[in-house]
């Protein structure tokens, strides 16, 4: 479950003061799917980068499974990203030096559990988003989708509690963003995994069971969807 | 271990993936800077290989006795060359008696140092009958003849050293008016002029012991000096401790304490080898630092994704520490195959002529290891400068700016 108490974001801009998130707070329960939406400035990215512990906030808790990761020291929440969440960026943002297989291996080489094949996992999850063929492909050799969907492989590699997805569909065509969209909602049935993503195209709603509409960095809306 | 993975991971990626024209550019930087680091100080060694070879063999042996105390002269020279000659490891001795003279020849007049030798004896301890250049060399027997150096003979060799203060223009059978420091003046004949190329020699007139006593018949024997030549593989000290059993009354020393003047041109040499090293090691470290940090700034969003989805700094840093050796052991190997198997066949072939002959190539491997230490060491702080600073940069600003 994941809890987040009076978060805000003060960014420091010479003498003036900016305010991304003022005073947000909800709760995420276990296999949920939640859209973060809102219009351009309104936070919605500065929100999922400090739920993704990419960023810290300037208040507020981040509370996941009982646990406040807030001030956790870099390192500490660098293991966390590692072992428990994913994050899939709005610019694919794969390494261009990497195989779509190597791509989604390697935050896998770093945790390096014993008795798991990366590897073999790799591959299985380039299967699982329709990639099966295309794992010696370089990302340049990649459509945008696909490479999204190589990314959405590589936050699923270390089996995480909850994927974070910024805007995943924004630089894809239409059917391209379905294919991605269907992967997340996929994931979440059946691999049970928190999805939370950010999106500024309504139609998306759709896909969500939970919404957090945001306005000037401040939550308006929290529904249950479905 | 599982950072060390994940660096040499990213690191054999992106150099297998990675730009190959800056690869090679880059490499090709520290092959020229490895044969930079090899060249100066294999010149010197050969050098200085070249001027001690040509020091023991002509001036001074491997080991120089003289009279101990106030004594000026060794006596009972005949015993004691017998008694030295019989240690193991002892190739040959050879005494030496020297005066001061002044040379005549038309309208020169110099004056130089006379010695009185053995030529059979002598000519096994020293090679200066390998060095004539005209003429020959003295017989035991001779007495009107003479041995004359380059320097002091000038031979018409305006491109000598000393060719203004030599007699400029004597050659093998001239003959030259000696007039030495006792008052005795006497005519010879030139049998022989010898050019071994190191100055010290050069300056030095030979006579036969047989004529040094008509010169100087106190001096029947005995000796200013005893010059020892020794096998390859004697160790000096060893001898002196026999050579000194046999008489109480001698000094001894071995070439390198005669060796003041090579001992300072090679302190010289090796001066500017140093300087000229801090020039290639920065020259290794400036050129791994720019490639390292344009790499690190164009890669900067790369770096940002790998530490957003969980890759250690630490691991990021190393893979780029592991490329950075990665150029610097690529460039040492060719710089030093290229150094071993073209410049040093190419240098035996059109040798550096030095006024002690010419010189040879000659490398150390503790120096090529101190060497490539060093610019290992190098590379690395180079590559950890602009890494370092990437990596103190939050995450969000490296992808995002």
């Amino acid at each position: 479950m994941l809890e987040v108490k009076n978060l805000s974001k003060i960014y420091g801009l010479g003498e003036v003061q900016v305010r991304a998130l003022d005073g947000i707070s909800f709760t995420i329960a276990d296999g949920d799917m939640v859209c973060i939406m809102g219009k351009s400035g309104s936070g919605k990215s500065t929100l999922l980068r400090q739920l993704g512990l990419l960023d810290r906030p300037s208040q507020g808790e981040i509370v996941l499974d009982g646990e406040d990761v807030t001030r956790l020291s870099d390192t500490a929440r660098g293991m966390l990203r590692l072992q428990h969440l994913g994050y899939v960026f709005q610019e694919y943002a794969l390494l261009a030096e990497l195989t779509a297989h190597e791509n989604v291996y390697l935050p896998g080489m770093m945790l390096g559990e014993k008795g798991i094949d990366f590897r073999k996992r790799a591959k299985e999850l380039l299967e699982l988003v329709g990639l099966g063929k295309r794992i010696r492909h370089y990302p340049k050799e990649l459509s945008g989708g696909e490479q999204q969907r190589v990314a959405i492989a590589r936050a699923l590699i270390n089996n995480p509690r909850i994927i974070f997805a910024d805007e995943p569909c924004a630089n894809l065509d239409t059917i391209s963003s379905k294919k991605v969209m269907e992967t997340l909602v996929s994931l979440n049935k059946e691999m049970k995994v928190i999805v939370i993503f950010v999106s500024h195209d309504p139609d998306d709603k759709k896909y969500a069971r939970g919404l957090i509409v945001l306005s000037d960095g401040k939550m308006v809306t929290e529904d249950a969807l479905r | 271990m599982k950072s060390l993975k994940v660096a040499a991971f990213l690191a054999l990626k992106s150099i297998v993936r990675g730009n190959i024209g800056i690869i090679v550019l880059t490499v090709f930087m520290l092959v020229l800077v490895t044969m930079n680091l090899l060249f100066v100080p294999a010149l010197i060694n050969g050098a200085t290989m070249s001027m001690n070879t040509i020091l023991v063999s002509t001036y001074s042996g491997d080991i120089i006795i003289e009279p101990a105390g106030d004594d000026t002269v060794i006596n009972h020279v005949e015993d004691l060359l017998d008694g030295i000659e019989s240690i193991d490891g002892v190739v040959a001795a050879s005494a030496r008696n020297e005066i001061n003279a002044y040379f005549e020849f038309d309208d020169e007049r110099i004056g130089r140092g006379v010695i009185g030798i053995d030529p059979v004896r002598d000519e096994q301890v020293f090679d200066i009958a390998g060095s004539l250049i005209e003429g020959g060399y003295l017989n035991p027997r001779d007495r009107d003849e003479i041995l004359l150096g380059i320097q002091i003979a000038g031979a018409d060799q305006e491109d000598i050293e000393l060719y203004s203060s030599s007699l400029r223009h004597v050659h093998a059978g001239d003959k030259v008016v000696v007039t030495y420091s006792n008052g005795i003046e006497k005519q010879y004949e030139v049998k022989g002029i010898f050019d071994t190329g190191f100055i010290q020699t050069d300056i030095q007139a030979f006579i036969t012991d047989l004529e040094f006593d008509s010169i100087m018949p106190n001096m029947n024997d005995k000796a200013a000096s005893i010059r020892v030549k020794l096998e390859d593989d004697a160790d000096p000290e060893r001898v002196i401790e026999r050579i000194a059993g046999l008489r109480n009354d001698l000094d001894f020393q071995t070439w390198q304490q005669t060796a003041g003047l090579v001992q300072s041109m090679t302190e010289s040499f090796t001066l500017i080898n140093q300087i000229l090293n801090v020039v290639n090691y920065l020259v290794a470290g400036i050129t791994v630092f720019i490639v390292t940090y344009v790499d690190v700034i164009n890669r900067r969003r790369q770096i940002g994704i790998q530490r957003a989805i969980g890759i250690k700094s630490g691991s990021i840093a190393i893979s780029y520490l592991i490329r950075a050796l990665f150029y610097a052991v690529v460039g040492l190997i060719i710089g030093i195959l290229v150094f071993k198997y073209v410049i040093i066949p190419l240098e035996a072939r059109h040798p550096f002529e030095f006024p002690f002959g010419p010189a040879y190539l000659l490398t150390q491997p503790s120096y090529t290891a101190r060497m490539a230490f060093i610019l290992f060491a190098v590379s690395l702080a180079a590559a950890f400068i602009p890494v370092w600073r990437v990596m103190r940069i939050k995450i969000l600003d490296a992808i995002w700016g």
